[in-house]
């Protein structure tokens, strides 16, 4: 489904959802569930090769290849070092709302 | 629809292929050719994987299809940004996607640029892929539990696994030698047990699968399998990597055999190789040479803090993105698209070639580039230029370069700020050269016929009419008519039809450059495990 306004709520479950979907067979320590303050690198393990699929994930979920990832990946002009579920979702919140 | 099997061996090369067939290592081949007809296939104007690939699966050439390299670039600002190729970036259709809205059934196995998987009738387990993501790139995802039960089924062989390539890409004892190639041998099998897996359980028109092997074991075996290069007294080392080398060519034949018992002798076999193979005997600077030119300019590292220096130093080492654009004319982006991009004043980029004077600029590089001479030898390094017109026609074609570079060797340009601007290896290494090959058996196939060289776009055509099938009118490729026995065609004529439909898009955007340098590194971490990047 296209989405034309997203809420928070519903964001976050998209990207547990995909993260869930990602992550399943990848013998990780992290054993929690997926959540607001989960740490992609830090907990998932993610490399850099799984950010660009996660972000194709994304972009497939909502069908769109125009989101402005940067603003998701960047701050003040550097990369970040890690990247929360929070900021993700946040950033799906900012980048729909009103499309 | 008549069932037909297309196997990819990628990089293959009959200059390999004849001297392992006269020599006993591939007898199922041997046969094969004596039943069928062969001819060579003249890969794309740069012959690489995912361009390669596509124009097979398209039936045109990369300026139609809009893929030119493992990696897309585009300059933003003052750097240069990558991210990789997928599916999504095809602009043309696919024999999958032809076959499958005219109600027929394929499988897909193992081929390049395949994900985010498009949804088609029937199967596709893409190439290329890390392991950890193979599962949610399969399509249909739900059979990934069937592949995950067969026998001796591990995904981070079968599948990409990074470490593994990093591994491969450091060392070159002995002894790395002998695990990649066993590697690979069990990675075969891995794709040999899941054609198995589809052809014994599933109803299929196009099988097809691509075994990748050939490639990754010519780059790093060239020496030991070409019979010019291999010693006449070759020493204990050598001659033991050279029967490892055969070992694989070997178990490679004996999965072709059983693939072809298994397709039954009412099935059409087509076998094609992307691009052929030959010796590498020395590596051309390209962007040092510019920069001796006056065309290209690095950035001044000394202007910079110990940290931003070091790290740039590095990335100008590797990446070559650290340019001085207000001073830079033309430039390499990567050493896989062996391409030249000439910076034009225009939009954006306030600095360049003026517009109008673009074409006697480029003109005058052609000449320089063909002038360039080895210093040892004084024989020409360069062998062609094609414009971006010649190599890429096409309406895709903005992303190509400017101009497409071949040297003598076929060698890949090199991009690092390094001298000597000409370096002769210490070691032959294999490298792509354009001649690939081309291999078909079945009913109506011409028996023990050999043709002239055919062109990698006429690949998709001889499919399509295997299968009964009409072959879209903008296709770029033509059945080739000596193919078929002349009562066949007379029986079954070809016929032109509809063109293919624009594959499904949405929003195709500018959002490429969103890879952080990290992604950016492990890419180029992968590209060098193949040896594609220095």
């Amino acid at each position: 489904m296209l989405e034309s306004h997203l809420t928070k709520e519903s964001a976050l479950q998209d990207v547990v959802k995909i993260l869930e979907d990602m992550t399943m067979d990848w013998d990780m320590d992290f054993d929690d569930s997926i959540g607001l303050n989960t740490k992609l690198i830090y907990d998932l393990e993610f490399e850099s090769i799984d950010v660009v699929q996660f972000i194709v994930a994304i972009e497939e979920r909502y069908k769109r290849r125009d989101f402005p990832f940067e603003k998701l990946l960047m701050e003040d002009g550097r990369y970040v070092d890690e990247i929360k579920v929070e900021d993700a979702v946040n950033f799906l919140v900012q980048n729909i709302k009103g499309d | 629809m008549n069932p037909t099997l297309f196997i990819g061996l990628d990089g293959a090369t009959f200059t390999i292929l004849d001297p392992l067939i006269e020599n006993g290592t591939m007898p199922f081949l041997k046969e094969f050719i004596a039943q069928g007809t062969k001819a060579e296939l003249l890969s794309t104007s740069n012959p690489l994987t995912p361009p390669a690939w596509i124009s097979l699966m398209t039936g045109r050439n990369p300026g139609n299809h809009g893929v030119f390299d493992f990696i897309w670039a585009e300059e933003r600002n003052t750097d240069v940004y990558f991210t990789l190729y997928n599916f999504r970036d095809i602009q043309s259709e696919t024999i999958w996607s032809i076959i499958s809205r005219q109600n027929g059934t394929i499988c897909s196995l193992n081929f390049p640029m395949m994900s985010p998987p498009p949804t088609i009738s029937g199967y596709i387990v893409p190439g290329l892929v890390s392991w950890k993501h193979l599962r949610r790139n399969i399509y249909p995802s739900d059979i990934y539990s069937d592949l995950k039960a067969l026998p001796g089924f591990d995904a981070r062989i079968l599948a990409w696994d990074f470490d593994l390539e990093k591994k491969a890409s450091k060392g070159i004892s002995p002894n790395d030698y002998e695990k990649w190639i066993e590697f690979h041998i069990k990675r075969e099998r891995q794709w040999f047990e899941i054609v198995r897996y589809f052809m014994k359980n599933h109803s299929i028109d196009l099988m097809s699968i691509l075994f990748d092997g050939p490639d990754k074991i010519m780059h790093m075996g060239w020496r030991f399998l070409d019979p010019k290069c291999f010693p006449e007294t070759p020493s204990d080392w050598e001659q033991k990597i050279r029967n490892l080398c055969l070992k694989y060519f070997r178990e490679l034949d004996g999965f072709l055999a059983e693939i072809a018992e298994l397709a039954g002798s009412d099935a059409r076999i087509f076998m094609a190789s992307d691009h052929g193979f030959g010796p590498s005997w020395q590596v051309f600077r390209v962007n040092s040479w510019l920069h001796s030119q006056g065309y290209l300019q690095w950035k001044d590292l000394d202007s910079m803090d110990e940290t931003e220096h070091k790290s740039a130093k590095r990335l100008v080492e590797r990446h070559f993105v650290l340019l001085d654009w207000d001073k830079t004319t033309a430039y390499a982006r990567t050493t896989t698209s062996n391409g030249i991009y000439i910076r034009v004043a225009k939009g954006l980029h306030k600095t360049g070639v003026p517009e109008n004077e673009y074409e006697s600029f480029r003109n005058q590089l052609i000449q320089k580039l063909l002038d360039i001479k080895d210093p040892s030898t004084n024989d020409p390094v360069v062998k062609r230029v094609l414009t971006k017109e010649e190599a890429y026609p096409g309406t895709h074609n903005d992303q190509a370069p400017d101009l497409t570079v071949v040297t003598q060797d076929h060698s890949f340009l090199s991009i690092i700020n390094k001298t000597p601007i000409i370096y002769r290896r210490p070691e032959i290494e294999g490298t792509h050269y354009p001649q690939g090959i081309f291999m078909a058996r079945g009913p109506g196939i011409q028996a023990g016929a050999s043709l002239p060289q055919l062109s990698i776009t006429d690949f998709a055509p001889c499919i399509l009419y295997s299968l009964g099938l009409e072959i879209p009118e903008d296709f770029e490729g033509r059945l080739p008519p000596e193919l078929f026995e002349p009562y066949f065609m007379k029986n079954n004529p070809c016929i032109i039809g509809d063109p293919t439909k624009q594959p499904e898009s949405y929003a195709l955007s500018d959002a490429k450059a969103n890879v952080d340098a990290e992604e950016e590194k492990q890419i180029y971490k992968q590209l060098k495990a193949l040896g594609y990047v220095e």
